[in-house]
């Protein structure tokens, strides 16, 4: 450990977006030479306080300081120079240029008018080696895998001769070998005296290469300790805030209805492994797992917008008794889907709230001449508006202009007017406030009770513990596991914790 | 079935070489002056202007815009020039010196437009490209503009068997060739052509970047209509026309990719263009029907388009 | 891809700075969107209101500079070719509206046009010539929309190299003379029975916006059209048939250029290649920006197409009379374009 150990201070941090306060006083304290573990549920806040860090947004109050001098970081050029690097869990690669460009891209060596090459070379090499890696300054980014990206990554980071490095969920699409190969390289940096700030949802490993742990709940640090005096327990309690089983909005039950949808060997290479699966009406069913475990994708490979490669879907069909074979296309007109990804996929944000109820339902509003009747439509939006109870100026107001909770009921509203039996909803409450999720996390439970299936996917696990009936746990593209409705967060959080595929392939 | 997928994976790869190897095959077998030196020689000579400007066109493309406007420009900074020199009496030198400021000057507008305005660069440069060439037509009342008798016979003179056209071009697109792969700043076009929102993250000056992509595209522009007007003795009125969709043609069919972020200019830009002018070549060596170059380039084309269309969707995966 | 597909870019410190310095109010205001059905927001009665202003503004000008202007005859002409413009502007409305670009536009209806006429200099009958006329705009429109929506290739290309391939043929036929046999009854039809003392062109151009705005309002297509010029990918999620409404748009552009070959022929009495220039391109998207069509997808109406492209016929026709020459009213037209789209772009799209 260098003798010039450094210290970060982090204190009374507190930011606001548009009037929604998203840290509240929050700290943290680290010293060099050592990874901390900054844990926290999503919405925690602690992308906010480590982009405040990395320069990339400005916090309202609060103060930070470096070895006892306080510093002001107020953009991201700002950061780095202060020897703050962020290695984001987007990886900032330019493809088509060579490791070593994507390292020097900022700062290109330069003799006269050309670019040192030789020199750029040489360079890159020896930070890669660093990184005990040994790919060609000259291979094409795009030709490596995400792992030797995230590499680059890095030691474009450590040109700078970082102080502090902020690693944000570098694991999740790592593969087994990968991930140790990174731990090793923490390691390395570690004993250079480099701080590391660790984010990752991956409880075991914060065991295996911090030394201490700060959480954070609700935009506040709760909790800051060396991480022997913590178990995995204790901190997911405390990341959540509540224990198994509380604030339930329904009781788990074991669905007597009818099977709604069977879902059989569903396979896509890369992204799905053998899926299978029963969901029957009147029960909630959490699709849980981690960013990259495939839940988003297998919800999407049901109705069509992604492949297949191969399965079977059977559906409950309108006429016939019992489960009949179909396509993810003909799912998808039968089915309610709510993207993740709300602005972009969810609504039309420049259309109004009545055109954005009605574009999935247009043909039930056709008059005998095959136009839509303007009146009718009217009364579908009333209708869906006031069921949802949506706020608004009227149903001519756009979309955009709504808040994250009324969008969100549009984006439902969009299919409850056909009624459909089975709802697969994606994150349905990222981004919202406390109230609007709750609001849907009600209509979630209402649209069950009226005998309709949900297959709900979401990362916040506090909120999944309150509805759902049973889980299916879902890690690097299989399902792994089904546990009964009233599993405790502890149990969840254990489902999940990575086990390691060793030759971490995708077959 | 396998096999096939092999065969369509390869074709769409090296898609290029592959029409190459046909069109010049078919012409050489079919004709009978199209395989001398001399013809060869003919085609490089008359392709080495839209080489220039293509190469301009190029740079646009690889920082993920586009510039239509190249054509126009050409033709309107020639025509100042030589109506500067027929009216004026310029000295030659200063008129060229005027001509490629007059290009640097559209380019710098294009520039304007799409960096600053924000205005998409396909409807801007649309826009100049008819604006710039309605300029020129109103200028030179849509008449030939003839270079004063002592400069013209400089579109002759070889420096042995070899047109100093092709040297000319040499000496401009191997030096841009060198800009694009050797230096910080041709770095910053292709990150910009790969993601531009991620080079803005990471510190790169994009809209310098692009700006001066622009006003380069517009200089190098120029120097291909001088060219042209030296070898024509004159400034047509077509100078320039139908320039911007061959070059696009001979940028895409030689490897640069529409979307921008990949490529070279050298082993780009030639061959594309040598393959156009090949064609133009030898079909007027056939006796075809001169109208047949517009059908049969729109259908090559086409077809080059489509190949980018798929390589860029095998690409666009790979890339996430 | 993003520039090809129309879409923006985002700001940078450099160009933030030409630009603080060039316009120093200027922030990102509240645009019109053109919304499906009518959305009357300030910002949209501000936008009518210039283009109100524009017109009244060049009709004062007419009127002191080329007085000749309000004769019932030249009034009559602007109409019709006003009529003509406006029609291939609704195509190329449709098309904008579901996110993309025709520019062979006028290349098909040049070359329907010699073909038909060809097919009637032959001896053929009028009737099937129309009929001729129609089926090649629709064809080449389908050929424009499978490479869009199948092979998903770039529509700006696509329909660029279209309409090389189109005007190239259509030199080739007829080896740039243009075709003056024409049947008689042909002409005829459209020249000599005005209803109403209105001529057939106008009526029809009429009854197509009509039924073009009843389209594009009250049908599924319709909506669909906004809802995938506005985002593809949610209207996708949303059961939208994607890759069938873009291809119908590129056909709904080809039929109108068919509509156009026939009247524009029996107004000419003529067909030749050089019908669909340049030039006239520039007059349709002016049209189309003039009236409120985003360029980039998802926004404007078809009467609002059709207001641009009389606006436009108007501007060419005054500047005709004033003496401008072709020339500049080319960069004219030009400047028309780039001012619209630049005062439509200030707002931050809420997409993206």
């Amino acid at each position: 450990m260098s003798s010039s150990q450094t210290v970060l201070r982090m204190e009374g941090i507190s930011k606001a977006f548009a009037g929604v306060v998203v840290l509240r006083e929050a700290g943290l304290e680290a010293h060099g030479g050592e990874a901390i573990a900054l844990m926290g549920a999503n919405g925690a806040g602690k992308s906010t306080l480590m982009n405040i860090l990395g320069g990339n947004v400005a916090a309202d109050r609060g103060r930070i300081s470096i070895n006892g001098a306080e510093v002001a970081i107020r953009s991201a050029r700002e950061a780095i120079l202060r020897g703050i690097a962020f290695v984001h869990q987007e990886l900032a690669m330019l493809p088509t240029l060579t490791v070593a460009e994507n390292i020097f891209i900022d700062d290109l060596p330069t003799a006269g008018l050309f670019i040192s090459t030789a020199d750029m070379r040489r360079r890159s090499r020896e930070l890669m080696g660093r990184l005990g890696s040994k790919i060609s300054p000259e291979s094409r980014v795009e030709e490596l895998s995400i792992g030797d990206r995230q590499l680059v990554e890095i030691a474009r980071a450590l040109r700078h001769q970082p102080r502090i490095i902020i690693f944000d969920e570098p694991t999740s699409s790592l593969t087994e070998p990968e991930r140790q190969r990174l731990f090793q390289v923490i390691g390395g940096l570690k004993a250079e005296g480099v701080l590391i700030i660790y984010i990752t949802h991956f409880l075991d490993e914060i065991f295996y290469i911090c030394e201490r742990v700060t959480v954070m709940r609700n935009g506040e640090t709760v909790w800051s300790s060396p991480l022997a005096q913590v178990d995995a327990a204790k901190v997911v309690h405390l990341m959540l805030g509540v224990s198994a089983g509380e604030g339930r909005v329904r009781e788990p039950i074991t669905s007597q209805g009818e099977p709604l949808l069977r879902i059989s060997g569903l396979r896509r290479a890369g992204a799905l492994k053998n899926i299978n699966f029963e969901i029957r009406a009147g029960e909630i069913v959490g699709l849980w797992g981690l960013l990259g475990s495939g839940r988003t994708e297998l919800l999407r490979s049901l109705v069509g917008l992604d492949p297949t490669d191969s399965g079977t879907i059977f559906w409950k069909g309108k006429t016939e008794p019992g489960l009949v074979k179909t396509t993810p296309r003909q799912l998808h007109r039968e089915v309610g889907f709510v993207t993740e990804d709300r602005r972009g996929e969810g609504v039309h944000l420049p259309l109004s709230i009545r055109d954005n109820l009605t574009l999935p339902n247009l043909k039930s509003l056709l008059n005998g001449f095959h136009l839509i009747d303007a009146g009718r439509e009217r009364e579908l939006a009333n209708k869906m508006m006031g069921r949802l109870r949506v706020k608004a100026s009227g149903q001519d107001q756009s979309v955009g202009t709504l808040s994250g909770g009324n969008q969100q009921k549009i984006v439902f509203g969009r299919w409850l007017a056909a009624n459909p039996r089975l709802f697969l909803l994606d994150e349905p409450t990222r981004g919202l406030d406390v109230s609007a999720k709750s609001e849907i996390m009600n209509l979630i439970v209402d649209l069950a009770n009226q005998g309709c299936g949900v297959l709900l996917v979401s990362s916040e696990l506090e909120e999944l513990i309150r509805v759902c009936d049973r889980y299916l746990v879902m890690n690097r593209g299989s399902l792994i596991n089904e546990l009964p409705g009233s599993a405790s967060a502890g149990e969840l959080m254990a489902a999940i914790a990575d086990v390691g595929d060793e030759n971490g392939s995708w077959s | 079935m396998r096999g096939f997928r092999a065969i369509t994976e390869f074709v769409i790869r090296r898609g290029f070489l592959v029409v190459f190897v046909l069109v010049f095959l078919f012409f050489s077998v079919v004709t009978r002056h199209f395989f001398e030196l001399g013809n060869l020689l003919n085609i490089i000579s008359a392709m080495a202007p839209l080489a220039i400007a293509a190469a301009g066109l190029a740079l646009v493309v690889m920082s993920g815009r586009l510039d239509i406007s190249i054509g126009s420009i050409a033709f309107l900074s020639c025509a100042i020039g030589a109506l500067l020199m027929r009216t004026n009496g310029l000295n030659p030198i200063l008129a060229a010196a005027i001509v490629v400021s007059c290009g640097a000057l559209l380019g710098a507008l294009n520039a304007f437009l799409v960096v600053v305005l924000r205005v998409n660069s396909l409807i801007a440069t649309l826009s100049t490209m008819i604006a710039y060439r309605g300029i020129a037509l109103q200028l030179t009342d849509a008449l030939l503009v003839q270079l004063p008798p002592d400069i013209r016979f400089i579109g002759n003179t070889r420096l042995g068997p070899v047109p100093v056209d092709i040297l000319v071009m040499l000496l401009i697109v191997i030096p841009v060739h060198l800009l694009q792969s050797r230096t910080v700043f041709g770095r910053r076009v292709m990150a910009m052509g790969n993601d531009i929102a991620v080079a803005r993250r990471l510190g790169i000056p994009v809209d310098l970047t692009g700006f001066m992509s622009f006003v380069l595209s517009g200089v190098l522009a120029s120097l291909g209509g001088i060219l042209t007007t030296i070898q024509n003795g004159a400034v047509s009125p077509f100078l320039g026309s139908g320039w911007e969709f061959t070059a696009l043609a001979a940028v895409v069919v030689g490897g640069i990719s529409l979307l921008g972020g990949r490529g070279t200019v050298f082993f780009s830009v030639l061959p594309g263009v040598f393959i156009f002018e090949m064609i133009r070549n030898g079909l007027t060596n056939l006796g075809a029907n001169p109208y047949s170059y517009r059908l049969v380039g729109g259908v090559v084309i086409f077809a080059a388009m489509y190949a980018d269309a798929l390589k860029s969707r095998q690409s666009q995966l790979s890339r996430t | 891809m993003k520039e090809l597909s129309i879409k923006r870019d985002q700001m940078d410190r450099f160009g933030s700075r030409l630009r603080r310095k060039f316009f120093p109010h200027s922030d990102s205001s509240n645009s019109w969107a053109g919304r499906v059905p009518n959305v009357l927001t300030a910002a949209g009665l501000v936008k009518w209101g210039l283009r109100l202003v524009l017109l009244v503004g060049m009709l004062v000008l007419i009127d002191i500079y080329a007085p000749r202007f309000f004769r019932y005859q030249n009034l009559v002409n602007i109409l019709l070719q006003a009529s003509l413009l406006g029609l291939m502007t609704i195509g190329m409305t449709v098309v904008m509206i579901a996110g993309g670009i025709d520019l062979s536009l006028p290349a098909n209806m040049a070359i329907g046009a010699v073909l038909g006429a060809m097919y009637m200099r032959s001896g053929g009958n009028w009737m099937i010539s129309c009929f001729i006329m129609v089926a090649v705009g629709l064809v080449i429109g389908l050929v424009n929309g499978v490479a869009v929506s199948r092979l998903k290739m770039i529509p700006f290309v696509v329909t660029l190299a279209m309409m090389t391939v189109l005007s190239g043929s259509a030199v080739w036929l007829t080896n740039s003379l243009s075709i003056s046999q024409i049947a008689d009854s042909f002409l005829s039809l459209f020249e000599a029975a005005p209803i109403f003392g209105i001529p057939v062109t106008i009526w029809a151009a009429a009854s197509v916006t009509v039924a073009a705005t009843v389209v594009m309002r009250s049908t599924r297509f319709g909506r669909w059209a906004y809802a995938v010029g506005i985002n593809a990918s949610a209207a996708r999620v949303a059961g939208v048939p994607v890759e069938r409404v873009v291809l119908i748009s590129y056909v709904i552009s080809g039929l109108m250029a068919g509509l156009t070959s026939i009247l524009l022929t029996a107004r000419l009495g003529s067909a030749s290649a050089n019908m669909g220039n340049d030039g006239m391109v520039l007059d349709i998207v002016s049209a189309c920006v003039v009236g409120g069509v985003s360029i980039y997808g998802g926004a404007g109406r078809i009467p609002g197409a059709m207001f641009g492209a009389v606006l436009i016929t108007v501007l060419s026709n005054a500047m005709n009379l004033v003496g401008v020459s072709y020339y500049l009213s080319l960069i004219i037209k030009g400047a028309v374009i780039i001012g619209f789209i630049a005062i439509e772009g200030r707002k931050e799209n809420a997409n993206e």
